[in-house]
């Protein structure tokens, strides 16, 4: 099999496949008549926002939410995020609004508008179980865990001083309280009903303080934009709180054990089990992981092919302008580049990139700056007499390179273009701090449920393991076939 | 008889070092010209001139009544009228040897495939080499490989050959035998420019034989000419080394 017969049986019917799948849920809601929001929430802040064990996610946020699009007759989409980042996306553009335990504080009211206050709150300071901490007096030269932007942090931060303690910080609640249960950390803020609720199911920490700093819950929009949006929420808030569905909604969670939501212990405690239980989760993280691996290696060897090639042909131009474009995105990390796509560019241009879009473009750029190198140093390895010989029979520069030049320097780099296809298998993963529920993700959304870190994290790593060499073999057949 | 090659005071400097000092030079349709002289003297790098492998500094290239060096004339179209033969074969390593033969004309839409197969076979033929048709250029001996490339050059039908130094890289034992077929290429009429240290050949097959050195054509005539009764001191101390060994 020739490399063109490969190319057309195999990887163009898979991208056509590819690229219907990814975009074609994109839009179901357009014809409705309903007006249509996005909004983002946590992905774990239980009792607010949490998956059960069908994925769905519940949760007092949640259900408000719910409740109030019914009465006020409005359609959203959630999208579930770490919240630092959701609470950027907000203000950039990309989100409507988000319901997600936001604390109302004074500089928050700066950057975003609140609907009314829908849940109190205070600020506690928890330790572990067997700690000997018992205020904050005890903190002095300690280190604390912090949850990135949320409120409890801010507070934290206001009384570092005065206590002398230390931060570190976290973007995820459970991984958060693990750290001060087994003791890297001897103590975290948090917000009281939330700690209270992980420790009635089963988080080995304790309260210590009375709560402080005690404010309110809001739903935040951008400031100055999707006045109607808040209008909503505040009327539909009014008439949940009237008819009781409010306090329906608060009682469920608060008095429920979170295992009513995320399954039983029993079914935790195998690694089968849990495999069992949250097959269609992992299908699905495994299927995005696996779509935006295959998507993002295309585009970024077409990307890597071009800008290798220009930085080769003989124009001082071509040669800046590949130069600089690798220089740029070679040299930043990946997860800045993806937060600079999905967060900075919207804010500049005011229109909004789906996750899915800007997750691709963050790999095509970044994987594609890479491959652009190696193309460009398996071309130039090339000895320059294939050139020669091939001009000298009169075929132009770019007959020559097609036929010659470039089959010779594709067969020195595909060890090179291998290991950047793992590495790329493996960088898809950054792109869950974007709110792209990929197979790490999907791993982080249902430790956030169930607790079994070591093993859900376990059943993650076998899968990419088993990704990877399934991704190496391919590629060695791959390469096999086109040596014929 | 019809001017083939005609150089007018051509130049090539790198950078502040001059190569070419000035070269006049006329090739005749049939004539086979060699060019002989110390390394570094500038021959090869006029050889590559000729076909812009190397880009002149300055002077004129008129090639079968086109100018060479204005940016109008289509070069690619000039260089198929000129084959050209390296020092290091320069074969084609991922294509078979009928593939590289085979290349050029099917490439630049010379012949469709069953006939460009069939004049490179009969190339091979002609190099003695068509039982290597399906061989890769890397199961050739080096004498092999460059009677594979005079094939190969000789495909898109030429009037004109370079050949720079195409014995120098080879073991004594095959130079023989790509000598023999440049002898014949020379006896059917093909014009050629050859650059060699291969005394024998030059005295043998030229018509002409031309002396580099410094960057300059030195001295030019007959084999006889130059090899009997060499004029420039510099062409006499050269020969003599080569000569007399």
């Amino acid at each position: 099999m020739n490399a063109r017969v490969l190319l057309k049986k195999i990887f163009f019917p898979l991208i056509v496949i590819l690229i219907l799948f990814s975009f074609s849920s994109a839009d179901a809601h357009a014809a409705n008549k309903q007006a249509h929001y996005t909004i983002t929430t946590d992905t774990t802040y239980p009792p607010f926002e949490l998956q059960n064990k069908n994925g769905k996610y519940v949760g007092i946020d949640i259900e408000i939410l719910n409740a109030i699009a019914k009465k006020e007759n409005f359609t959203y989409k959630l999208v579930p995020m770490s919240f630092n980042s959701g609470a950027q996306a907000v203000l950039s553009g990309q989100f409507d609004g988000i319901m997600a335990g936001m604390a109302i504080t004074p500089e928050r009211r700066k950057v975003y508008d609140f609907g009314t206050p829908y849940y109190k709150t205070g600020v506690i300071v928890a330790v572990a179980k067997n700690s000997k901490i018992k205020s904050l007096a005890d903190l002095k030269d300690k280190k604390v865990a912090l949850k990135t932007g949320t409120g409890a942090a801010a507070y934290a931060l206001s009384i570092k001083k005065k206590y002398g303690f230390k931060v570190t910080y976290f973007n995820d609640s459970n991984t958060m309280y693990n750290d001060v249960a087994i003791g890297n950390t001897v103590a975290t803020f948090e917000d009281d009903p939330v700690m209270k609720y992980a420790i009635k199911n089963g988080t080995k920490l304790k309260i210590i303080t009375k709560p402080a700093n005690s404010g309110y819950y809001g739903f935040g929009v951008k400031k100055g934009q999707n006045k109607e949006l808040i209008r909503r929420f505040n009327s539909g808030f009014a008439k949940i709180k009237a008819d009781g569905t409010y306090n329906k909604i608060v009682k469920k969670y608060l008095g429920a054990s979170q295992s009513e939501f995320s399954g039983s212990a029993k079914t935790n405690n195998s690694i089968w089990g849990l495999v069992k239980q949250n097959k269609d989760q992992f299908l699905s993280g495994l299927l995005k992981t696996i779509q935006l691996t295959i998507l993002g290696i295309i585009f970024a060897t077409i990307l890597g092919v071009i800008l290798g090639l220009l930085a080769i042909v003989p124009n001082k131009l071509c040669q800046a302008i590949s130069g600089i474009i690798v220089y740029i995105f070679r040299g930043l990390p990946l997860l800045v580049l993806a937060f600079f796509i999905y967060i900075g560019i919207p804010s500049l241009t005011g229109h909004k990139l789906p996750a899915m879009f800007a997750g691709l473009l963050t790999l095509t750029l970044n994987e594609g700056a890479y491959i652009a190198a190696f193309v460009a140093g398996g071309l130039k390895a090339v000895d320059n007499g294939q050139m020669e010989a091939a001009r000298s029979l009169g075929l132009s520069y770019w007959q020559a390179m097609r036929r010659i030049v470039m089959p010779q320097g594709f067969r020195i780099i595909v060890p090179s273009f291998i290991n950047q296809f793992i590495i790329t298998l493996k960088d898809t993963s950054i792109l869950s701090a974007i709110g792209i529920i990929e197979l790490t993700q999907t791993g982080t959304v249902i430790i956030s449920r169930n607790m079994q870190g070591f093993r859900i994290w376990f059943i993650v790593a076998i899968m990419y393991l088993v990704m990877i060499t399934l991704l190496t073999f391919f590629a060695n057949w791959a390469n096999k076939k086109l040596k014929h | 008889m019809t001017v083939k090659v005609s150089v007018k005071d051509l130049h090539k400097s790198y950078g502040d070092n001059e190569v070419l000092k000035g070269i006049n030079l006329d090739v005749q349709e049939n004539e086979v010209v060699v060019m002989i002289g110390p390394s570094g003297s500038g021959k090869s790098t006029f050889l590559r001139t000729l076909n812009k492998l190397e880009e002149p500094t300055s002077g004129e290239i008129t090639i079968n009544g086109s100018n060479l060096l204005d940016p109008k004339t289509n070069l690619n179209k000039i260089r198929e009228n000129i084959g050209m033969v390296f020092q290091h074969f320069n074969l084609f390593p991922h294509l078979t040897v009928l593939q590289n033969v085979m290349l050029a004309p099917t490439e630049l839409k010379k012949a469709d495939s069953s006939e460009a197969k069939k004049e490179a076979l009969d190339l091979l033929d002609q190099v003695g080499l068509r039982e290597k048709a399906d061989a890769m250029p890397a199961q050739l001996s080096g004498g092999q490989k460059q009677r594979v490339a005079i094939a190969r050059a000789l495909a898109m039908k030429p009037s004109i050959m370079l050949f720079d130094e195409p014995t120098s890289a080879l073991d004594p034992e095959m130079v023989g035998d790509v000598l023999a077929v440049m002898k014949d290429l020379a006896e059917k009429g093909m014009t050629m420019i050859v650059v060699t240290h291969e005394m024998g050949f030059a005295k043998q097959v030229a018509d002409r034989v031309v002396f580099f050195a410094d960057g300059y054509i030195r001295e030019q005539g007959t084999p006889q000419e130059v090899f009997d009764n060499p004029q420039d001191p510099r062409a006499k101390d050269f020969l003599d080394k080569v000569l007399n060994v």
